[in-house]
């Protein structure tokens, strides 16, 4: 009787659980919808006033501009514009836009249409300069830009107030990405949830924090995609996302850990896709703290810090080692590499006379505690960077906080020293040394020079070189600024992250951008 | 009963004050001006101080303490600095699904935890006892994210018979929305096939977070049915003659419900919290997983709102129970 009832109790809890009992995971041959998984869902689809990555890449599925980098380049190719004209002074754009396309609700693009994205970031009376939103990236990149205007049907001028060398790549960037001019009037602050572009795909159905389904633009001018759906699937736990991919539920994924790649790469069922990121991580050094005011000991810092060594332990292989604050092929990036190298007795010698003040109150080193572009272990990064430090006789101690936290005291220039990056916006030089270097960017509070390094040479220099137009004019002048940064050494570079994707094997046509977007569009069935 | 009833309100209204402020103040003390941080790359000083002006984030703190919680009794819990969305329409989408799971857990823990009580009390054999024991201790002290892992990966990986996480198939059409409780909204659509897709979606995630009830329910019961009064209450029963299966539904399950729902009642602040690790690791969309993130973004007015409905929930949640044990047993509503 007793075990008849302990039976039927814990079988009732058995058959609940079953419920309907198995059925296959899609997947198979040629699927017809293609299954990309990341850590976290979009905040919200409005590509003038986004600064996440997820909703960046969702965009970039739904959304395009009138100018784009060519697929896998840093390169400028017309695209919504079919063609595209600059004055010598640099002053005037004119963008030719291209006929017959349409955006997802029908509306035709022409130059009206397209000027409607850029006005209402720019206009605050503009009716869908929308309350709620920050538009951040306009005062940021788009600053020069005075006026935006069809001045044909088909022909959409930009002005600005000074010449901007890196207006062109900004234009290809999300930001810049056009929505169509009726939806904003239609959706209004409810736009944000309803992106109406005229890419590749369109958005079908938004289940929060569980997936975004796309579905195929029917009309879509340029190549049409190979999948009728396009899902964005939201898997927050890694080795979740990893499982599913392995099993097939999914068939590409993003946000690994580096120690997984090597695994993984052996692995013939999946694709592992790997590229040097257009970022840097790098040590600040306050120079605001009278500690690190003297030069030999920032120098100290650098010429003990090994970044072989670093990529090695700190990047378990997914990233490399960086000598320059900057990403390799940048304009001004140095032919050959001079930076000074790693020299622990050279570093050892001018540490010495600073040691007294450390073995007091060690060095301080901020870091965050969650995985960034550029510092896929933040946390094993700093502490090895302590104990490189400590090799030179400098004590220091490792501050780990949360990346938002580390973010507010950095911009506070309440630190001494800390790990941190910059994933660059629009792969041009001013996008990286103004940041860090530009005096203007060193307000507390606000600062993103987060050495508070103030050099009014160094200021002329990279004005000069945003204003001016010829390469190598510009070339030049980013090498002079890297040569006053390699003297004063306000920063230490360490490493560039990689940018990592994963696909099964089935698919193949993936590039990674430099950029860092995501563009699945360009996936297809592997031929057999 | 009513005396009783009336006693506890005081207590139970303290309770939330002190959560609530403690609440407020915890998330205020977070370092960071969530404006500055929500205006992402590049921040423009003035604007910021603009925005803080109209969020009222420039006032005191006894100012803002008392503002939010009008807000938050008159249901106006403002909007998200990250998705521009009414935190009350993210709770509405959230919370249904964290509830759902919630829920079908305790459910489990509870007939898990009884059975295996229950069993043991019962059983002849002393093994049976020991594996009672056993599993009770088990479930209380192994990592929910573990179990989550060895769930998928047994479940599903190998057996293949429930997806990998989430909550409903992403090919198949999803009911219509009237209530957000996916098991309500198939039944209310009549679309059974629906449900059984939301049971197959369910049952990993939910088996995963009965562990820890299931295990507080059982240890709790099983301590009960040890008391000496008790062994000896199954002892005279069986001498009248009373079949096991009497005295299990007739006596047994009535005397050791007062500790079964006290244990519910209190496990049920553990089993949101444990919600959100489970809705991590089964990519459940519940409330947890948003309500962490909103703490990590500084979504201030998302984070303050949730926290204090869900503190609410709490202390409501075991308010309620305090009364059903009293009702079970009256004994209990004496000088408490």
């Amino acid at each position: 009787m007793v075990k008849r009832l302990v039976v039927l109790l814990l079988l009732v809890s058995g058959i609940v659980l079953v419920g309907c009992g198995p059925k296959s995971q899609s997947g198979g041959e040629a699927p017809k919808v293609f299954i990309f998984a990341r850590g976290s869902d979009a905040q919200k689809l409005d590509p003038a006033d986004i600064d996440d990555g997820e909703s960046v890449n969702t965009l970039t599925q739904i959304c395009e501009g009138l100018v784009r980098f060519k697929s896998g380049t840093l390169e400028i190719e017309p695209w919504l514009a079919e063609s595209y004209s600059v004055s010598p002074d640099g002053l005037v754009y004119r963008f030719n836009i291209r006929e017959g396309v349409r955006f997802h609700d029908g509306t035709p693009l022409d130059a009206e249409a397209a000027a409607y994205s850029f006005q209402r970031q720019m206009d605050e009376a503009h009716p869908a300069h929308l309350p709620e939103a920050a538009f951040s990236y306009w005062s940021y990149l788009y600053q020069d830009v005075v006026a935006v205007e069809a001045v044909e049907p088909m022909v959409l001028e930009i002005r600005l107030s000074q010449a901007n060398a890196a207006m062109l790549r900004s234009l290809a960037i999300f930001p810049a990405w056009l929505i169509s001019p009726k939806s904003l009037e239609r959706y209004g602050s409810e736009m944000q949830r309803n992106p109406i572009g005229t890419g590749p795909y369109r958005l079908l159905e938004w289940r929060r924090n569980e997936a975004i389904i796309l579905e195929r633009n029917p009309d879509y001018w340029a190549e049409e995609p190979a999948f009728e759906r396009l899902v964005l699937k939201v898997v927050p736990d890694n080795t979740t996302r990893l499982l599913q991919l392995k099993s097939g539920a999914i068939h590409g994924m993003d946000g690994l850990q580096p120690t997984e790649v090597a695994a993984l790469k052996e692995d013939p069922s999946l694709t592992v896709y790997e590229d040097a990121g257009l970022n840097v991580g790098y040590m600040a050094l306050n120079l605001d703290r009278e500690r690190l005011s003297h030069l030999d000991l920032r120098r100290a810092i650098a010429l003990g810090i090994d970044k072989e060594a670093f990529a090695t332990v700190a990047l378990e292989g997914a990233g490399r080692p960086a000598s320059y604050p900057l990403p390799k092929g940048f304009l001004g990036y140095p032919d050959i590499e001079d930076a000074k190298v790693y020299d622990l007795e050279a570093a050892r010698r001018l540490a010495a006379p600073f040691k007294r003040s450390f073995e007091e109150k060690p060095l301080e080193i901020l870091v965050m505690n969650a995985p960034r572009p550029y510092l896929p272990d933040p946390v094993t990064a700093a502490t090895f960077v302590k104990s490189q430090i400590e090799a030179i006789g400098i004590p220091a101690k490792v501050v780990a906080l949360d990346f938002k936290t580390q973010l507010d005291r950095l911009r506070n220039g309440d630190f001494e020293t800390a790990l941190i990056g910059w994933v660059g916006d629009n792969g041009d030089t001013d996008n990286f040394l103004s940041v860090f270097f530009g005096s203007w960017a060193a307000e507390k509070g606000t600062a993103t020079n987060y050495s508070f390094y103030r050099n009014p040479e160094m200021d002329e220099l990279l004005l000069s070189a945003r204003r001016a137009i010829e390469p190598e004019e510009r070339a030049r002048l980013y090498e002079k600024a890297l040569a006053l940064w390699k003297r004063d050494v306000p920063l230490v570079p360490l490493c560039h992250g990689d940018n990592i994707v994963v696909l099964s094997s089935q698919f193949e046509g993936f590039r990674l951008q430099k950029i860092g977007d995501l563009r699945l569009s360009e996936v297809r069935p592997r031929a057999k | 009963m009513s005396v009783a009833l009336l006693r506890k309100i005081p207590f139970f209204l303290a309770l939330y004050f002190f959560a609530s402020l403690a609440i407020f103040a915890a998330i205020d003390a977070i370092p960071g001006d969530p404006v500055a941080l929500r205006f992402g790359k590049m921040v423009d000083a003035e604007r910021v101080a603009l925005e803080r002006e109209r969020l009222g984030l420039d006032r005191t703190f006894v100012e803002r303490f008392l503002l939010s919680q009008k807000r938050f009794v008159s249901g106006d819990w403002g909007k998200s600095l990250s998705s521009a969305r009414a935190t009350t329409e993210d709770f509405r989408a959230f919370m249904p699904a964290t509830l759902e799971l919630s829920l079908c857990a305790m459910a489990i823990g509870v007939l898990v935890g009884l059975s295996v009580a229950l069993t043991g009390a019962l059983g002849t054999h002393p093994w049976v006892a020991r594996l009672a024991n056993a599993i009770g201790a088990i479930g209380l002290v192994v990592p929910i994210f573990w179990i989550g892992i060895l769930l998928l990966v047994v479940g599903s990986l190998w057996l293949g018979w429930f997806p990998m996480g989430g909550r409903f198939d992403m090919a198949a059409i999803q009911p219509d929305r009237v209530t957000g409780f996916l098991f309500l909204d198939t039944l209310l659509a009549g679309d059974l096939t629906a449900f059984g897709v939301g049971v197959r979606y369910i049952a990993l995630p939910a088996l995963c977070l009965s562990v820890f009830p299931a295990a507080s329910v059982a240890s709790v019961t099983w301590a009960r049915l040890q008391e000496p009064e008790l062994q000896a209450f199954i002892v005279a029963l069986r001498s009248r003659g009373f079949g096991t299966a009497r005295i299990l539904w007739k006596h047994l399950l009535r005397v050791s419900a007062g500790p079964t729902i006290t244990v519910i009642g209190t496990s049920f602040g553990a089993l949101l919290g444990g919600a959100f690790l489970t809705e991590t690791v089964f990519s459940w969309p519940g409330i947890g997983r948003y309500l962490v993130t909103a703490i990590l973004e500084r979504d201030v007015f998302v984070a303050q709102n949730l926290l204090t409905f869900l503190v609410l929930l709490v202390v409501m949640v075991a308010f309620v129970s305090d009364l059903v044990v009293l009702r079970l047993d009256p004994r209990k509503g004496g000088d408490a």
